[in-house]
């Protein structure tokens, strides 16, 4: 591991197209502004916000990948049910949202603490994908149980006053809810950072990354430690739910769609890199909102309707995916030989 | 000891030999031919209007284990194909006006495109990366179909009429084939097609190509050591499982009369995976097993339920059934926490040799 990041600078990449590409995209980008200036300002920040939740689920997803081996499927139910607890905190027990966003990620966290102490403790060092299918089993089951307590229906809540104003940025209205996402997604990232690199339980959990059975010698409780790491990783699945919650309600579809897409983040940022995945969430953010609004503009320039591809944008995560997996496999920050 | 009785021992033995080496061919033949009798009773289903669906699924599971079970490779994408064989006849009889023999083919081809163009691009990541690789496949492509390019796939609507083959006669829910001259239920087609896919996926198993697959899914890197290109046969076992999987949805396209985007959905790719772990991917018939029980389960249970509410009146079991995907996830968890491996059929497995050995005692005393 520690090799492979030493040679991790960029290989000789061919320069030609990639300028062309890049100044392509930049055409775009301008013409764009010319066209449409206060769409793509606000679609970019929305693509920003979407990309701190996406991130948010993606850390969580990979701290766990990384230490205990196993993809965490029941992740995205995880999430979303941080977002019907956000609801029943909400409307149906007239809470202050403030309490739902310290209250329901513990709980939610107890979950995942619940699911790791009953059955991903007996599979580690089977598998991996032995781990991949009962979370997976545990993913049905918890969406099953949300549709039974909360039924089918998609719902929302009203966030608390302060989040439903708007703030004015230069031209720009931006509401406050977004502005609180993604502020609470930086702290996300700033906090866990400190917690893995500047602290001793980092330290251990760091040394248990690297060689288990050593740092078991002497003398960390890895078990604990994971256990710990489970609570962190579903504890920030859930908060994330609580944001998107507030922000766009919820539906029983959410979470299969966010771990996938959580996945796409990590593939495309690299496995076992923070900042990679933190980069690729905010650039996939971006690309979903914000393609559409460029090949608009493209096509009211240039008259070439079929330029235009109704739904690109949720095609745009994969196509990255697509695109990162055939230049650099790795991903875009990523160590060589982690779970290959 | 005489001499006649020699060749005649001789003879039992060879037949012995011939039932346990052609036993997968004679347990689907079997099973063609007694699953619609069975089911049909009346203390099972009283039925056997789900018996080519049976079929078409059983088909469907057993190619998606000629991946997972055979070659160790997870796909949560299997959907893509199984909707590929579907859409491929739907598109084709309706747009284009083709013969479903001819529209059946384009899409079993164009399935087979697609997952040997997806397994070069990801067979050499690890499984994980391969499994959610296959996911994140599924999910841009149910979202190219939703789009309804070209007109060609109608979107969220599903193509849902003139999507029948000339030939088949629909009247009540019973669907007749006609063809050349004879006429007959579409399940005798269904199975015509079962029998020789079954059989060509055996003897794709069990062919030296299948040997390799079982070596490279025991030990990657030792295959790898013996000069086997473990990515080019992992590329081919895709490839074919999708081939497969597509021959099951050109049949189901028939059986569901029309094509709907839930093909393409995620459940779809999920429940091929629990039906076969479920049954048990170590065996050739586990999946089959895992099939059946599957789909004899749900319609048992949705009979229960409509017989129950009146009788009892006040246990209304219906609610409880409608959650029966709960109590699934739950008995897959504990499948897969117990036994990974084997499953339904190697429970029913061991249950028969155990009565075999007990018999083998009984008769030498």
């Amino acid at each position: 591991m520690s090799a492979a990041t030493l040679a991790s600078t960029p290989d000789e990449l061919p320069s030609v197209p990639w300028l062309i590409a890049g100044l392509a995209l930049l055409a775009v980008v301008i013409v764009t502004l010319a066209v449409r200036p206060g769409l793509f300002i606000s679609n970019l920040v929305g693509g920003l916000v979407y990309g701190m939740i996406l991130m948010m689920i993606a850390l969580g997803l990979s701290l766990i990948l990384g230490l205990l081996g196993v993809v965490n499927f029941a992740h995205g139910a995880l999430f979303m049910i941080g977002a019907y607890g956000a609801y029943q905190v909400v409307a149906l027990f007239e809470l202050p949202f403030w309490v739902a966003l310290i209250a329901v990620p513990i709980g939610v966290g107890l979950i995942g603490v619940l699911m790791e102490v009953t059955v991903l403790r007996r599979l580690y060092g089977e598998d991996p994908l032995i781990g991949l299918l009962a979370t997976f089993g545990i993913e049905l089951m918890l969406e099953e149980a949300t549709r039974a307590q909360w039924g089918g229906t998609p719902l929302s809540f009203d966030p608390p006053a302060v989040l439903r104003a708007s703030v004015q940025v230069g031209f720009l209205e931006i509401a406050t809810t977004r502005l609180f996402t993604a502020a609470v997604g930086a702290v996300v990232v700033v906090g866990l950072f400190l917690l893995m690199y500047r602290t001793d339980f980092g330290l251990s959990i760091r040394a248990g990354l690297q060689d288990q059975q050593m740092a078991e010698f002497l003398g960390i409780d890895i078990p604990k430690r994971f256990t710990i790491v489970f609570f962190l990783g579903t504890a920030i699945a859930g908060l994330s739910g609580v944001l998107r919650g507030a922000e766009v309600g919820m539906d029983l579809g959410m979470g299969m769609d966010f771990v996938i897409l959580a996945f796409v983040v990590i593939v495309v940022g690299g496995l076992g890199s923070i900042f990679g995945s933190v980069v690729s969430a905010l650039l996939i953010g971006v690309a979903v909102f914000v393609t559409p609004v460029m090949l608009r503009a493209v096509t009211t320039v240039t008259g070439l309707e079929w330029l235009y591809v109704s739904g690109i944008g949720g095609l745009m995560p994969f196509l990255v995916m697509i695109g990162v997996l055939l230049v650099r496999p790795r991903g875009l920050f990523g160590e060589e030989g982690l779970l290959e | 000891m005489s001499d006649a009785s020699e060749p005649a021992a001789a003879g039992r033995d060879r037949l012995r030999n011939a039932l346990s080496r052609y036993r997968v061919p004679i347990g689907i033949l079997l099973l063609v031919v007694l699953l619609r009798p069975v089911i049909a009773h009346d203390a099972l289903l009283g039925s056997s209007y789900i018996a080519s669906a049976m079929l078409i699924w059983m088909l469907f599971a057993a190619a998606f284990n000629l991946l997972y079970g055979y070659s160790g490779l997870l796909s949560f994408g299997h959907a893509i194909f199984l909707g590929t064989g579907i859409y491929g006849v739907a598109i084709g009889i309706r747009h284009f006006d083709l013969p479903y023999f001819v529209a059946a083919p384009i899409g079993v081809i164009v399935a087979g495109l697609i997952a040997y163009g997806i397994a070069r691009l990801i067979v050499g990541y690890g499984e994980i990366y391969f499994a959610m690789l296959t996911l994140a496949f599924a999910e841009a492509i149910h979202f190219v179909v939703n789009a309804d390019p070209f007109g060609l796939t109608g979107g969220a609507d599903g193509l849902r009429s003139d999507t029948t083959p000339a030939w088949i006669e629909s009247f009540r829910g019973r669907s007749v084939v006609q063809l050349g001259g004879g006429e007959f239920e579409l399940y005798y087609f269904v199975a015509l097609v079962f029998v020789i896919a079954m059989l060509a996926l055996w003897q794709i198993v069990r062919s030296p190509f299948g040997r390799t697959l079982v070596a490279i899914r025991d030990n990657e890197e030792l295959a790898r050591a013996m000069g086997i290109s473990t990515a080019r046969y992992q590329t081919w076992a895709f490839t074919l499982s999708g081939v497969f999987s597509a021959v099951a949805g050109t049949l189901l396209v028939i059986r569901n009369s029309g094509a709907s985007l839930e093909n393409f959905g995620m459940m779809t790719g999920a429940e091929v995976i629990l039906m076969s772990i479920f049954g048990g991917i170590s065996y050739f018939f586990g999946p089959i097993a895992g099939a059946f029980s599957w789909f004899f389960a749900r319609e048992y249970l949705t009979n229960l339920e409509m017989v129950a509410i009146p009788l009892v009146g006040t246990v209304d079991v219906g609610p409880i059934l409608g959650y029966w995907r709960f109590f699934f996830g739950f008995l897959f968890v504990v499948v897969i926490v117990l036994s990974p491996q084997r499953g339904l059929w190697g429970f029913v497995r061991s249950i028969a040799d155990r009565i075999r050995d007990r018999l083998a005692e009984v008769i030498s005393e």
